[in-house]
C-alpha cells in the first residue's frame, strides 16, 4: 500500500512539473509575441498569469502541509525545500513573461529594429534553456546542470551586447529612444529568466546530490 | 570532532547462538549526545547495555572486543562493575523510582557509597534535583512518596537519582517514550543542558527526537552499525542508502 506521505510527495512533484510546463509555454508565447510583434498573443500571456498564480499558492500550501504533518528528512526534506524555491523561481519567470508581454505593444511597430538586432537568436536560446530547465525538474538528470549554467552565461553576455548596441543607437538617433529604452528593459528581463533557470538547476542538483552549488565556482 | 569518551573496538555479542552485535567499531564523543536509532531488534539497546555491562546479567550473553572509557577497557577482568555503573549511569524507558520519599530516592546512591552526613546529603539531593530540572516542583515535598509524582516527574527524579552518584556517562533507553509531549519536551530540554557536563548516549524509536536532541547519530540494523555521523548530516544527507530508507520511513 502506498503511504500517505508518498502520495503527498507525488502530488507535489506532479504540481511542480505542471507549473514548469505552464511556465515553459508562457515564456515561449512571450518570446514569440516579442519577435513576431504579435500584440494579441502578448495579451494572451497576460491573461494566462492568474492560472500560474493559483498553482503557485497551491504548491506553497502543499509544501507547508507536508512540513507540518510529515516532518520530512533527508532526500524528502531536500525535495520539499527545493520545491518551494523552484516554485518561487518559476512563478517569477511567469511574472517576467507578463512584464515583457505588456511591453510588446510599445515595440511592435519597430520590427525592423528587432530583426536587425537579431533578438530572435537570443530568444531561441532562452526558449531552449527554459525547456531544458523544465526537463531537469521532471527527470532530475543533473548531468544537464552544467550545460544550463553555460547557456545562462551565454544569454547574459548576448543580451548585454544587444543592450549596449541599443544604447549606441539611442545616442545616434533620438527617434528610437523610446523603443530602445523599452527593448533594453525587456532584454534585462530576458537575462533574468536565464538566471532563474540557473537557480532552478542549482536546486535540482541539491535535491539529487545533497550539495549546495549556488555562490560557488561549480564544476 | 570533540574528544572521544568511549571507544568501542570490534565489539561482538551473542545471545546463545544468536549474533546480536557484529563487530561494532565506534567512537563516542565526550560531552555530546549520541543517539542510537534503528528498527526493533537491531541491537541498539543491547549495544547501549554493553557500555555499563548490563548484559553481564544475562547468562547466555557472550561478548568479545573492547569498550574503552577514558582509554580503560571496561571488560578487563579487574574492573569493578559496581564502580563502573556509578560512572556510567542509566535511565530506563519506564520510570522506576523506589517506593520511598523523593529525598530518599536521590540520597540512596550516595548513602550506599558511604555518605551519611546530613548536610552533604542535603546538598547532593538539591544539586541533583536542580540538574534534573525538577527541584522547583518538589522542593516543598521532599518527604512525600516518589510514587505520587506524575510520570514525567518520576522520570526526571530517576535522572536526578542517576546524577546523584556523579557519573561521567549517562545511558538513556527510550527515556521519553512513555511520556506526554510536554514531559517529553522537558526531558529533551534537560538532555540539552546535561550534555555540558555529561556524555549522553540515548536509544530512541522517535526519529524526530533523535534529530532534536543529539549531536551524533548511529544507525544500527541487524546487529551491524550501518552509519555513524553528525546528526545534521544523517538527517539531511546520509551517505548510506539503508540509513536514508530507514529515516525516511521507506524501510524494507
Amino acid at each position: 500500500m502506498e503511504r500517505k506521505f508518498d502520495i503527498e510527495l507525488n502530488k507535489l512533484n506532479e504540481r511542480l512539473v505542471l507549473m514548469s510546463q505552464l511556465i515553459q509555454k508562457q515564456v515561449s508565447m512571450t518570446l514569440e509575441a516579442l519577435v513576431e510583434c504579435d500584440v494579441p498573443l502578448s495579451k494572451q500571456v497576460v491573461a494566462n498569469d492568474s492560472e500560474i498564480d493559483d498553482l503557485d499558492v497551491k504548491i506553497d500550501k502543499l509544501c507547508q502541509r507536508i512540513f507540518a504533518l510529515q516532518q520530512p528528512v533527508a532526500s524528502d526534506l531536500r525535495f520539499i525545500m527545493s520545491a518551494l524555491k523552484i516554485n518561487n523561481d518559476l512563478e517569477r519567470m511567469g511574472d517576467l513573461s507578463v512584464f515583457i508581454a505588456k511591453r510588446v505593444s510599445t515595440v511592435s511597430d519597430f520590427k525592423e529594429i528587432i530583426n536587425e538586432l537579431k533578438i530572435n537568436e537570443l530568444t531561441e536560446k532562452v526558449d531552449k534553456i527554459v525547456k531544458d530547465t523544465c526537463m531537469i525538474i521532471e527527470t532530475r538528470r543533473t548531468v544537464f546542470v552544467k550545460d544550463i549554467f553555460d547557456q545562462a552565461q551565454v544569454i547574459k553576455e548576448e543580451s548585454r551586447l544587444i543592450s549596449s548596441r541599443m544604447i549606441e543607437q539611442m545616442m545616434e538617433k533620438s527617434d528610437v529612444i523610446l523603443v530602445a529604452t523599452n527593448l533594453v528593459q525587456i532584454l534585462g528581463q530576458i537575462e533574468r529568466m536565464a538566471a532563474y533557470s540557473k537557480n532552478i538547476a542549482e536546486s535540482v542538483y541539491f535535491i539529487v546530490e545533497g550539495k549546495i552549488v549556488k555562490h560557488t565556482q561549480f564544476l | 570532532m570533540k574528544e572521544i569518551k568511549i571507544k568501542i573496538k570490534d565489539l561482538t555479542l551473542h545471545y546463545g547462538q544468536k549474533l546480536a552485535l557484529n563487530n561494532i567499531c565506534l567512537e563516542i564523543p565526550d560531552r555530546r549526545v549520541t543517539a542510537l536509532i534503528g528498527p526493533s531488534g537491531c541491537g541498539k539497546s543491547t549495544f547501549l547495555r554493553t557500555l555499563n555491562r548490563m548484559n553481564d546479567l544475562i547468562p547466555s550473553a557472550r561478548i568479545s572486543g573492547e569498550v574503552l572509557i577514558d582509554e580503560l577497557n571496561i571488560y578487563d577482568r579487574n574492573i569493578d562493575v559496581v564502580n563502573l555503573r556509578k560512572r556510567v549511569g542509566m535511565v530506563f524507558q519506564k520510570s522506576n523510582p523506589f517506593s520511598k520519599s523523593i529525598y530518599e530516592n536521590v540520597a540512596y546512591g550516595p548513602r550506599i557509597n558511604g555518605i551519611n552526613e546530613r548536610k552533604v546529603l542535603d546538598e547532593i539531593v538539591e544539586t541533583s534535583l536542580k540538574r534534573a530540572a525538577i527541584w522547583n516542583e518538589v522542593k516543598d515535598r521532599l518527604r512525600d512518596s516518589a510514587l505520587g509524582l506524575s510520570g514525567g516527574q518520576q522520570q526526571r527524579l530517576c535522572i536526578a537519582r542517576t546524577l546523584s552518584v556523579n557519573p561521567d556517562v549517562i545511558l538513556m533507553d527510550e527515556p521519553a517514550s512513555a511520556l506526554d509531549p510536554l514531559s517529553t519536551s522537558k526531558i529533551e530540554e534537560l538532555i540539552h543542558q546535561l550534555k555540558e557536563q555529561y556524555t549522553i548516549v540515548i536509544v530512541t524509536h522517535n526519529m524526530q527526537q533523535a534529530a532534536r536532541v543529539s549531536d551524533y547519530t548511529a544507525f544500527f540494523y541487524l546487529g551491524e552499525l550501518i552509519e555513524f555521523g553528525k546528526t545534521k548530516t544523517i538527517f539531511t544527507n546520509p551517505t548510506i542508502k539503508q540509513t536514508e530508507d530507514y529515516i525516511t520511513g521507506r524501510f524494507g
